[in-house]
């Protein structure tokens, strides 16, 4: 493969960014998002994370290490339309790119070096993107996803760098394994278990010591250290699924009320699967009891995206999954096997009101928001909603990192 | 006990009574032909419990007989037979069968033909004669649009009515409909019958080129179909079949009026770039053009075609599944077709335009898909 040029940009902890910019208030000071007393850290801000604060870490621990840190709950909503405007800047200035999560970005400017300089357009366009949007934005530029991600990594916050051709090797060799994107909690342990703890380690290995300890991850993870990686950057991600979960401030056998959220969950999907004219075949269901027992069921179903014949179903798997006296911690639903398409009108099944209704409640949905209109029984609930279909992120536990 | 046959004539008929056998038989009895030989008859059955479907031959024998054979190794056999006189020669008691032909001579295990299930009789039914073309063109038109889901039988039939002044069959999956109706044949009395697809098939398979008259003799739970020397008994479909004259919607103000096969060719060239599970096809349809369009992001594809056609009514924009259209279109013989419409989320209705229909009348109706 010839020599490519891949930029990788990231929103530094994005979502304390866009909550400072609606509430300046916050600036300077250690800020945590994440949902509730069970929650766990979406973000944090750089001054909470001085406290040992990260995210994914439950945010009453959070709250112990840094008991002035303002914790304050996602508007997801927000983050998302923020995510929206970095993501058309960057369209109409490069050729190729990526939206890999709700913060991150590769693009693969491999050519535009004989017209502006890669690195001059990449400083450009950051500087752009802050200008325009107020956030803070880092990238790293190299001739790979990989070691792009790592330079990024390296460099933030606010900050800029590039890895010369040639020079990928030398960069990773001195850096901890764990800052390898493929590298998580497990196999850090393993890595260190081995005593490897810098690339330089893996580096001088044989690819097959790797294979024989990780399998085909081991060849990958070998080559990541060597700064190869391939993987194109790819400007579409094929949808496969939607889901969203809820986690419950208290856990709750209160059935009435779980009835009620997983028909606000079922409408919401729903709605985000009409929008994007998308049906689906498979419907799934989950079940967290508070002993973090989790089950799940599934049923498939002839495609559509109607939401009375999905509840139906949602309901019907929850009577079969819900089968202990237990409390409640979590409840989910995911749709998969999406397809693009309408739904296939039923001669006799569908009245034409219905059909009707499901189209003037989009229309107001989409004119007035989301959640101007509810059957009844989901009224009550505002789930957190950004996008599944370009968000990426839809589980209410961000991934995102800053 | 020995009869002599014509190995050609007899491979003839077993194989279309075969055409009843199925691979997942409930009972291992079921797995043979039944031979019958009374005088110089010889009859031939093949069932699955469901449908039964028997057929006759002349033979040379001197005693009655009553056997089981096995099919496959008969039907194997005398697929490599050339035309010959064979003899089957019986032995009741030990239940065994030796085929003799010019080359030699099969031996093979036969069972009791009394085991063979029996075959329901009609009592206090009623009759009716059918030329075959309309029968055959009955089943032809409607067969493909029956269901397949298990959990509502009645649509995986062909509805008929028999009516004092026509016949009508419909089939129906719930998102497409056919009416076949014919007012040039009539019945004295009132009734209606839900067949099942598999009797039907095979009906449509066996009869004749030349026009002969089908006799059809059914009550509540049974029908059986004679003609020629081939007799079809098979149970009927029991439940109410749904209310589908009420969902034809009578005041369509949007018509179209285009020629068959370019209409038809179109979808199939267009519809190969839509999406692969759902075939959903558009039709922008205003003032006298058809555009046809179809696109599957995922992949980035995307087809547009623009057709002249004669159209009265509002600019309209429906999406179909395509195989449906492809179903119905190709399955109309005339020149040119009409689609009313009335609203994008309404039934779409396909029509012939037959000036000499004699008293033939078939409608064809779509659902549309949903789009925003």
């Amino acid at each position: 493969m010839p020599a490519r040029t891949v930029v990788h940009m990231d929103l530094d902890c994005f979502f304390v960014s866009v909550s400072r910019l609606l509430h300046p208030e916050l600036n300077n000071k250690p800020v945590i998002v994440g949902g509730g007393e069970r929650g766990v850290v979406a973000a944090c801000s750089y001054e909470a994370r001085r406290f040992g604060v990260h995210s994914a870490m439950p945010v009453k621990q959070a709250k112990r290490l840094c008991p002035e840190a303002v914790i304050i709950r996602g508007d997801y909503d927000a983050y998302s339309k923020h995510s929206d405007v970095v993501n058309e800047i960057i369209c109409e200035s490069v050729p190729l790119y990526e939206r890999s999560s709700i913060d991150e970005f590769y693009i693969d400017l491999t050519g535009m070096d004989r017209f502006f300089g890669c690195y001059k357009h990449a400083t450009e366009l950051r500087q752009r993107i802050i200008r325009e949007t107020g956030l803070p934005i880092s990238f790293g530029m190299s001739a790979n996803k990989t070691v792009s991600k790592v330079a990024t990594d390296e460099v933030k916050p606010n900050n800029q760098m590039q890895v010369d051709f040639g020079c990928e090797k030398s960069f990773l060799a001195p850096l901890s394994v764990r800052k390898i994107p493929m590298v998580g909690e497990k196999t850090y342990t393993l890595l260190r278990s081995m005593g490897v703890e810098k690339v330089k380690t893996i580096q001088e290995m044989p690819v097959e010591l790797m294979e024989r300890v990780l399998g085909e991850n081991g060849i990958t993870l070998w080559k990541k250290a060597n700064g190869i990686d391939t993987s194109p950057v790819e400007p579409y991600h094929e949808q496969k699924s939607i889901s969203t979960e809820e986690t419950f401030e208290q856990d709750t056998i209160d059935v009435q009320h779980l009835h009620h959220i997983l028909i606000a969950m079922t409408e919401k999907l729903c709605f985000r699967l009409r929008s994007e004219r998308k049906i689906t075949s498979c419907i799934t269901v989950k079940i967290r009891y508070s002993n973090f027992d989790t089950h799940t069921m599934q049923c498939r179903i002839p495609y559509t995206s109607c939401d009375h014949i999905i509840i139906k179903q949602v309901k019907e798997l929850f009577g079969k999954l819900f089968n202990r006296r237990m409390l409640i911690r979590l409840i989910g639903i995911k749709f998969s096997h999406l397809t693009g398409g309408g739904h296939q009108i039923n001669l006799f099944e569908d009245s034409e009101e219905i059909i009707n209704l499901y189209q003037a409640m989009d229309r107001m949905r989409l004119r007035f928001g989301e959640d101007k209109i509810h059957r009844a029984a989901a009224m009550s609930f505002s789930l957190r909603g950004f996008n599944p279909f370009n968000g990426l992120n839809n589980s209410p536990v961000g991934k995102n990192k800053c | 006990m020995k009869f002599i046959v014509s190995s050609s004539a007899l491979l003839k008929h077993l194989q279309s009574v075969g055409g009843v056998l199925t691979g997942n038989n409930p009972l291992p009895i079921l797995d043979n032909f039944l031979f019958e030989v009374k005088g110089t008859q010889l009859t031939l059955s093949a069932s699955d419990l469901e449908t039964t479907l028997t057929t006759s031959l002349e033979v040379e024998a001197k005693e009655p007989c009553k056997v089981a054979i096995p099919a496959r190794l008969l039907l194997d056999t005398l697929k490599t037979l050339p035309e010959q006189p064979i003899t089957f020669s019986v032995d009741l008691k030990k239940q065994s069968i030796e085929i003799n032909s010019d080359f030699g001579k099969y031996r093979l295990a036969g069972f009791d033909g009394d085991e063979f299930p029996r075959f329901p009789t009609i009592e206090k039914g009623s009759s009716i004669d059918l030329p075959s073309k309309v029968l055959a063109e009955a089943i032809n038109k409607t067969i493909f649009a029956t269901g397949n889901d298990d959990m509502r039988p009645v649509m995986s039939g062909v509805y008929c009515h028999l009516g004092n002044d026509n016949l009508t069959f419909v089939a129906t999956d719930a998102h497409r409909l056919v009416r076949y109706r014919r007012s040039d044949v009539k019945s004295k009395k009132e009734s209606v019958m839900i067949i099942p697809k598999k009797p039907l098939n095979l009906i449509k398979s066996t009869l004749p080129n030349e026009d002969v008259k089908v006799n059809i003799h059914f009550n509540e739970t049974n029908a059986v179909f004679s003609f020629d020397n081939f007799r079809l008994i098979c149970r009927l479909i029991e439940g109410k079949y749904p209310n589908y004259e009420a969902v034809i919607p009578a005041d369509n103000p949007n018509k179209m009026t285009i020629d068959r096969v370019t209409f038809l060719n179109s979808i199939r060239r267009v519809s190969i770039f839509s999406n692969k599970s759902s075939h959903q096809v558009r039709f922008k349809i205003a003032g006298s053009e058809l555009n046809v369009l179809a696109e599957d992001p995922d992949l980035s594809n995307e087809a547009a075609e623009r057709l002249s056609c004669e159209y009265n009514g509002d600019d309209i924009e429906i999406a179909f599944n395509a195989r449906f259209l492809i179903d119905m279109l190709s399955n109309l013989d005339e020149e040119m077709v009409n689609l009313e419409m009335s609203l994008p989320n309404r039934a779409g209705l396909i029509t012939p335009v037959d000036e000499k229909a004699n008293g033939r009348d078939i409608l064809m109706l779509v659902m549309p898909v949903m789009i925003g």
